[in-house]
């Protein structure tokens, strides 16, 4: 079933499972099953990483910048309010406004939710954690990352609040604008790998670029193109709705902008969301940018997932350092910085490309 | 701005001229211990306040003041110079008991717009011709006007949700318009307090603002006319501004009353004053800039822990000097209510420490804040207040210093230790958000100017000259029918009281002229036509104390 988006040289993670567990001998049912088992372990992983970054890291960092101590009572280093907070959320009573237009209001967390864990299906992880490598596999986490606009929309315009609608119209404003520069960006590697396949764009950066003293400099993106880079992480900032970006839920404007309504369980899923886009542009930053799980000592996972965090890291020190922008600030900046600069660097990486290769 | 009127703004006007000026219009004479009063018909007060603005320049309407006699209501309009605001007028307008009816001063001064829906919902009197003769504090539907003397005051009202116009009822929903109306408050995040600003929306546009305040109404002033002069009143004001600008709230009261009841005040009380304000005015500004950043930023981001980490440090000086950290009542009429805490070196160290930290300090908040060129395109010309508009609508403080008013009580109308020392009036010229921050953060160094001179005079001071209390009669009643308006350079502004003494050990009648109130009166005339965020921004740079506009 799998087979027409597998490339035969990657032996995938649905793969080990099976002849790990000897699942393979039943055929394609087999091979299901062993799809499904390798999916619920990354959805886990990736929903772990989450709920740890959610009520306790995020507030760890957020205390570090702000001279605080943040949660420290509950278990050691106040992780056990994972479980205090995740008990809390689960047994809120959840509220639908009496408006609301239904099932939109009630399938928007989970579109929001949902887009982002489809992404992490074609990012290779190291260790050999990868769900799938289809030869779209860039193109095919854009797609799937963009249906989270959808969703946001759904849940502005569901939850028949003013401020809801706000959110939802700056969310998806803000997305037009800033996905397309996005994509360009990510182009540009395309045009240095020669392939949308993640597995292809992550063995193109393993050959090393240069050796400095005995030791040898991988051929990073971020390091042959680091224009790229930078417009990359601003342009996933927007994308992701964080500082100086934060304008769909704006705080201190239009309350909570799209999520302003949602409660318990809903509230979960949307802010989960939010974490897992925060992971998924991470995973693809590190992907194209960071040789994937490329890194010495250590196993392949561990580095990707060091790499994840320094960009959630990155995300969290920019909310608590910069200042947000104002929406007619940031369409400005979309299109008349972002994209012109992403085309540039889109045309100069084909120039310098054409003329070496 | 004509040449003659420039003259009349710069120039002293004597009372001679003042009576020439108003002429047969002053049907009799009131004075006030602060200022000469006229009194005038109910249908002259456009008139004359329209004379004194332009023929003797007299362009601040300070406060408006109304209260009901046995057989009259009265308004009183202080006014006062910007250039100058020693050089005062009062123009008292009597109407009868039966029909309280007056003609509106709006035209003349925009400030009068509050000030006088205040009076009408208060007090009761009517004006004619104004624009907008809502109440204002109290709900739209309340019985009576509780200031009044006919007003029951044991008996409860309630007023209830239903017969209160429902906030979150008007939908705008017919088909013509495009412009949505949307509830800002009384519950968000970024109205500091409950304020509900009734905004209508075109796209992120803001066509129109309509704040809507009362929501923290405590009757401050009724309070304060049920209290006795000498202890009763003081811990009041330290509420209205309470985000720890008490002590300047305290001593509004204390020159009002002292003005009144002709109280000296040792010099020695009056160094611990000035300081003692001065801490509380950086304390206000550093929350003025960390909430600011909070509502640009968007976040509880490090500036506004900074900001709290550095006022806290104002925080214990304060609370070893007064015991209180918040609600200091650490004045008294004719002087404080303690001398410095002992051991008094180390007071002094711990306020020395603080203010060898400060520059750095300042000059960390200007790399973090100032200088960020987000937070720069966010604020520069956002929310604009040009100075003809400010003093219109009676702005001050650091409000009208941002836009370039060069006005601070402070220095032109001088009061404790003030005119000693050395210090500067800061001013900026931008007119927008950005310039009333460049303000406030200024104007935090030089308080701690201020403050260091005085630790100097309070260390070198003789121990036997360590007087802090002026000799205060037990029980103060002041001669009756006293009428004084004093302001005193509060964190906000100007910082105004109006006391009318009856002869007993209270007050007749209390007024307070809060500067929030006024400098929030002007938010429409900043934020029409800007963008949402601005609103918030511009809110943000007003720095309000719901407490105070409301009292």
């Amino acid at each position: 079933m799998l087979a027409p988006l597998q490339n035969g040289d990657t032996y995938l993670f649905p793969e080990r499972i099976a002849d790990l567990t000897g699942l393979s001998e039943y055929g394609t049912a087999g091979d299901l099953v062993a799809a499904f088992i390798a999916a619920f372990i990354v959805g886990n992983l990736m929903l772990a990483m989450t709920g740890v970054a959610g009520p306790w890291a995020k507030r760890k960092i957020t205390a570090a910048f702000t001279d605080r101590i943040a949660v420290n009572r509950i278990g050691p280093f106040g992780l056990l309010i994972i479980v205090a907070d995740a008990v809390r959320l689960l047994s809120k009573e959840n509220i639908i406004p009496e408006n609301a237009d239904r099932p939109a209001y009630d399938l928007a967390p989970i579109v929001v939710a949902g887009s982002a864990m489809l992404g992490f299906a074609v990012i290779p992880m190291g260790s050999g954690v990868q769900l799938a490598d289809p030869e779209v596999g860039l193109a095919y986490v854009f797609a799937v990352s963009g249906i989270a606009s959808i969703g946001l929309v759904m849940a502005g315009y569901a939850s028949a609040n003013k401020y809801s609608l706000l959110g939802g119209l700056r969310a998806v404003a803000q997305n037009v604008a800033y996905e397309i520069p996005l994509v360009v960006t990510g182009m540009s590697v395309v045009i240095f790998a020669g392939s949308l396949q993640m597995s292809t764009i992550v063995e193109a950066q393993a050959e090393p670029l240069l050796t400095v003293a005995g030791v040898a400099i991988p051929s990073w993106y971020a390091l042959i193109n680091p224009f790229a880079f930078v417009l990359f992480i601003m342009a996933n900032l927007a994308e992701v709705g964080r500082n100086p970006f934060d304008i769909p839920e704006a705080p201190t404007e239009i309350v909570a902008g799209y999520q302003t309504e949602y409660s318990s369980v809903y509230f979960v899923l949307i802010y989960l969301g939010e974490f897992l886009h925060i992971f998924l542009g991470g995973a693809l930053i590190a992907t194209i940018f960071l040789g994937g799980p490329a890194g010495p000592v250590l196993p392949g996972i561990v580095w990707f997932i060091i790499k994840i965090w320094a960009v959630f890291l990155l995300t969290q020190w920019f909310r608590s350092a910069v200042p947000r922008v104002r929406i007619d600030q940031l369409i400005e900046i979309g299109w008349k910085g972002m994209l012109v600069l992403a085309f540039a660097n889109f045309v100069l990486t084909a120039i310098i490309v054409g003329l070496i290769a | 701005m004509s040449t003659e009127l420039e003259r009349a703004v710069t120039e002293t006007v004597t009372e001679e001229e003042l009576e020439a000026l108003i002429g047969d219009r002053a049907l009799a004479r009131d004075d006030h211990k602060n200022a000469p009063g006229f009194v005038v018909r109910p249908d002259d007060v456009q008139d004359v306040l329209l004379d004194l603005r332009e023929e003797a320049g007299f362009d601040h309407l300070s406060c408006v003041t109304a209260q009901q006699y046995e057989d009259r209501y009265e308004s009183i309009y202080h006014l006062k110079k910007y250039a100058d605001p020693t050089q005062e007028v009062s123009v008292v307008v009597p109407t009868s008991v039966d029909d309280p009816v007056s003609q509106t001063a709006e035209p003349v001064f925009r400030s009068a717009d509050w000030a006088e829906r205040e009076a009408f919902d208060l007090v009761g009197i009517d004006y004619e011709g104004h624009p907008d003769p809502r109440r204002i504090l109290l709900p739209e539907t309340w019985q009576g006007h509780p200031l009044s003397l006919d007003y029951d005051q044991e008996k409860p009202q309630i007023v209830t949700l239903t017969e209160h116009a429902n906030p979150i009822q008007p939908d705008h929903r017919d088909e013509e318009s495009d412009t949505m109306f949307l509830n800002i408050g009384p519950h968000h995040p970024a109205t500091h307090g409950v304020l509900h600003v009734k905004t209508v929306l075109d796209g992120e546009t803001v066509a129109d603002v309509d704040p809507d305040i009362g929501y923290l109404h405590r009757s401050e002033e009724q309070m304060c006319q049920q209290g006795t002069y000498r202890h009763q009143i003081m811990p009041y004001p330290d509420r209205w501004d309470y985000v720890s600008a008490g002590i300047l709230n305290e001593w509004a009261y204390a020159r009002t009353a002292e003005d009144l009841a002709d109280l000296e005040v040792p010099e020695y009380a009056q160094v611990i004053r000035t300081m003692s304000a001065e801490l509380s005015r950086i304390a206000s500004h550093m929350l003025a800039l960390g909430t600011f950043a909070l509502d640009v930023y968007g976040d509880f981001t490090a500036i506004f822990q900074y900001t709290f980490r550095d006022r806290e440090i104002v925080q214990d000086i304060l609370e070893d000097l007064t015991g209180q950290r918040l609600m200091f009542n650490y004045f008294r009429l004719g002087g404080v209510a303690w001398d410095l805490p002992e051991p008094r070196e180390e007071f002094f160290a711990k306020v020395r420490d603080f203010l060898d930290d400060l520059p750095a300090k300042v000059a960390e908040y200007n790399d973090l804040v100032t200088s960020n060129e987000i937070f720069q395109i966010r604020c520069v010309d956002t929310g604009i207040l040009e100075p003809e508009v400010a003093k219109q609508y009676g702005c001050t403080g650091p409000v009208a210093r941002g836009s370039g008013i060069d006005y601070d009580l402070r220095r032109d109308d001088p009061y404790g230790y003030y005119p000693n020392l050395e210090w500067n009036v800061v001013t900026e010229d931008g007119c927008d958000n950005y310039s009333r921050v460049l303000v406030r953060m200024q104007e935090v160094e030089e308080s701690a100017k201020i403050i260091e001179q005085c630790i100097d005079l309070l260390e070198e001071w003789p121990e036997d000259e360590r007087n802090i209390q002026s000799n205060v009669p037990r029980t103060l009643k002041p001669d009756a029918d006293t009428e004084t308006y004093r302001a005193v350079e509060a964190a906000k502004g100007e910082l105004g009281i109006y006391i009318r003494s009856d002869g007993t050990d209270k007050p007749g009648r209390f007024k307070i002229r809060s500067p929030s109130f006024h400098n929030l009166s002007a938010l429409e005339e900043m934020t029409k036509g800007e963008y949402i965020p601005d609103l918030v921004a511009s809110l943000g740079s007003l720095d309000i104390v719901l407490g105070e506009v409301d009292r």
